[in-house]
């Protein structure tokens, strides 16, 4: 005992000045990530003198949240000035349905793709995943003639259609890629029972994907919600998503310049994503546990 | 005679270009107990999933209680399986879990509960029909599994190695219970496992599989003491069978088997003399030929033993190895130039070294040919 507790101290010592110079670097890189943010968020929180006047790095002199609420409802984007909410309601209408719709499929997709193995669904998989692996760019113009056909250019709904096509292969993966690991006697047990493809799929399977879906809802809504080349290239005007009405909101150039008004309105559009990580990320760490105890 | 419960009618099996099944049949009568007892990768589980239909056959036929079931559903054919990972349902209770396939029957609520409280009564886990799977240990598992399929009361049972996950204890336990409830309640079961011991006592009769096809089938006792072959003979029996390379003699106007004794042939030859010969055996007289004998059918020699053995032989043979098991000890000698294994009284064991006198029950002998390892007769 007391041979351990000297060995023990002389460890203290170095592991504590260890420790030490570990939590400092860590600190240090904490607060070299957390600047940006930091910055925006004082920012957005100054009037337009207090900017001009004082440092970049300086606390706000009065805090005003006019930059949030001109950003809001009353900055101009383009001619229209009518702040962001529209357009951010607009990518709500977008984000949601898409990715309910995209999640909702790559379970199904993943549930057939591992439970059912039909003819062919090896060729259907890889396919998919060498879907997740085309970039925008190249779909952009054979998807604007697709919406053009379908009547859906320029149209929220025709940007719910584009993110659910092109979120399935991510979805798909992550769900096949879970589902692989649930045991097929479930399924053949609940054959027996009497269940079929759908009834198992409820009644079973989905029940027991709720880690796969929060991680797989964390990543279609950051994807979608942030994507900017699809609601560029597929929308106009009023049907836009935030993040192109934030572009058009920094770069509209009438009067002066106000970064408190560009950084509320580009902290609005980050929001959500930043809100899905914080309630989600509960969840899913929650999953991820009540996952581990199950037998 | 009622129609047989299940019939299996050269059943094949191939994946892609591997046959699993090659020509499998069988006939089970009502309340049959069959084990289909083989090692692994044998083809057991993948009769036991033709027969539940969750895979297609190849090629056969099978008949659940004298109708044709190739094209019927799993759900349509009325079995219930048990299955090795118990694969009960995590997201539902115990109870949830039986009533299952109930509900999907479309039973309404009050007979399923009272079917739920008979079963699990039945299995004494009625203080337990609220928990979740994962609140269960093994055996509790097991039983809910064994639950799920007795509450739909179908015409065949289908069990895959359902005590395999069980520890030793619990597995004897368990083994104990199938038996009386096979008894109790009067079904047909067919019940997979690589267990000899489990299929020795559970069984009305085992089908011994090797490499897709089924070695021999008969009742437990006829597969000890008459195996169809050298296979069957040493898989079933703990120790198997011992198998001594022999020569086929002419004896007065009986056969009998003569071999070396001892390593090396020290102990010098034997002529052992045979009973009830079959008339096939004439055929091998001067030839080779492979003499089984179980391990309880050499055993040390005593006079109550002779007495009690009127076709005993005497064997006097130096011991190699010895191993004590308790009531019994494992007495290994050289006959023929292998290893053969005699079952000794413990108080009358003879040491590593010295010269044991063994006798051979002769009623008990087995004669193989060596070259097809079939059954001569
Ligand atoms: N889907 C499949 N595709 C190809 N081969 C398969 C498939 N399923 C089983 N096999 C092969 O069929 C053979 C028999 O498998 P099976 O599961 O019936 O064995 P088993 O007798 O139940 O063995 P165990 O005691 O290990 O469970 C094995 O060699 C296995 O590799
Ligand atoms: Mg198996």
């Amino acid at each position: 005992m007391t041979e351990l507790s000297i060995h023990g101290g002389a460890n203290t010592a170095s592991a504590r000045l260890g420790r030490l110079a570990i939590y400092g670097a860590l600190a240090i890189f904490a607060a070299f990530y957390l600047m940006p943010l930091a910055v925006m968020v004082m920012t957005s929180l100054k009037d337009l003198d207090d900017i001009r006047t004082n440092s970049l790095l300086a606390l706000p002199e009065r805090l005003t949240t006019f930059a949030w609420s001109h950003a809001w409802n009353e900055a101009c984007i383009g001619t229209e000035c009518t702040g962001l909410a529209p357009y951010f309601v607009n990518s709500l209408v977008m984000a949601i349905p898409a990715v309910a719709i995209s999640t909702f499929l790559g379970a199904l997709n993943g549930y057939a793709l591992t439970k059912w193995r039909f003819r062919g669904a090896n060729l259907i998989f890889g396919l998919l995943l060498f879907g997740s692996f085309i970039p925008f760019q190249v779909v952009i113009l054979p998807m604007a003639q697709t919406l053009g056909f379908m009547g859906l250019s320029s149209s929220v709904a025709g940007l719910v259609l584009v993110h659910t096509a092109y979120g399935i292969n991510f979805t798909t993966l992550f769900f096949r890629n879970y589902y692989v690991s649930l045991p097929d006697d479930l399924v053949r047990a609940a054959t027996i029972d009497g269940a079929g493809f759908f009834t198992v799929f409820w009644r079973i399977v989905l029940p027991l994907s709720p880690s796969i879906i929060v991680v797989t809802v964390i990543w279609q809504f950051t994807q979608i919600w942030n994507d900017f080349l699809f609601g560029a290239s597929f929308t106009s005007g009023g049907s836009q998503p935030v993040t192109v009405a934030l572009n058009n909101l920094v770069n509209t150039t009438t009067g002066v310049k106000m970064y408190n008004v560009d950084m509320a309105a580009a902290l609005i559009a980050a929001a959500p994503t930043l809100l899905v990580y914080v309630v989600a990320g509960r969840y899913f760490i929650r999953g991820l546990t009540a996952g581990a105890v199950k037998g | 005679m009622a129609a047989s419960a299940l019939d299996i009618r050269d059943v094949r099996k191939d994946f892609g270009a591997t046959s699993v099944l090659k020509g499998v049949s069988l006939s089970l009568a009502p309340g049959e107990f069959l084990v289909l007892l083989g090692p692994s990768g044998c083809g057991k589980s993948t009769l036991l999933n033709m027969i539940a239909g969750l895979d297609p056959i190849t090629a056969g036929e099978i008949a659940i209680d004298g109708r044709v079931v190739n094209q019927v559903h799993p759900k349509d054919r009325d079995i219930a399986m048990v299955f090795q990972s118990y694969a009960l349902y995590p997201n539902m209770s115990v109870a949830k879990n039986i009533a299952f396939g109930l509900e999907m029957r479309h039973i309404d609520r009050a007979e399923r509960e009272r079917r739920i409280a008979d079963v699990s009564a039945l299995l004494q886990i009625d203080h337990l029909l609220k928990r979740k799977p994962s609140q269960l240990s093994g055996g509790q598992r097991q039983r809910v599994a064994m639950g799920r399929a007795l509450v739909r009361d179908p015409k065949v049972f289908l069990f895959d190695e359902p005590l395999s996950n069980l520890d030793a204890k619990l597995r004897v336990d368990m083994r104990t219970e199938i038996k009386k409830l096979h008894r109790r309640l009067g079904t047909t079961i067919v019940y997979v496992t690589h267990d000899q011991i489990e299929a020795m006592t559970l069984a009305t009769r085992i089908a011994v599989m090797r490499a897709g096809v089924i070695e021999q089938l008969a009742t437990p006792q006829q597969l000890y003491d008459e195996p169809a072959n050298m296979y069957v003979g040493g898989f079933v029996g703990s120790p198997p069978m011992n198998f001594i390379p022999a020569t086929l003699v002419e004896n007065g106007s009986a056969l009998a088997v003569r071999f070396a004794v001892g390593p090396q042939g020290a102990g010098g030859e034997v002529t052992l003399p045979l009973v009830d010969t079959p008339a096939a055996a004439r055929g091998y007289v001067g030839k080779p030929v492979v003499f089984g004998l179980r391990p309880d059918a050499l055993t040390d020699f005593s006079d109550a033993e002779a007495m009690l053995r009127p076709h005993g032989q005497r064997l006097d043979v130096e011991v190699d190895v010895l191993e004590p098991t308790g009531a019994e000890a494992l007495t290994y000698v050289t006959l023929g130039g292998t290893t053969a294994i005699a079952r000794v009284n413990a108080r009358r064991a003879v040491d590593v070294g010295e010269t044991a006198s063994l006798l051979a029950d002769m009623s008990h002998a087995r004669l193989f040919d060596p070259d097809s390892e079939q059954a001569i007769g």
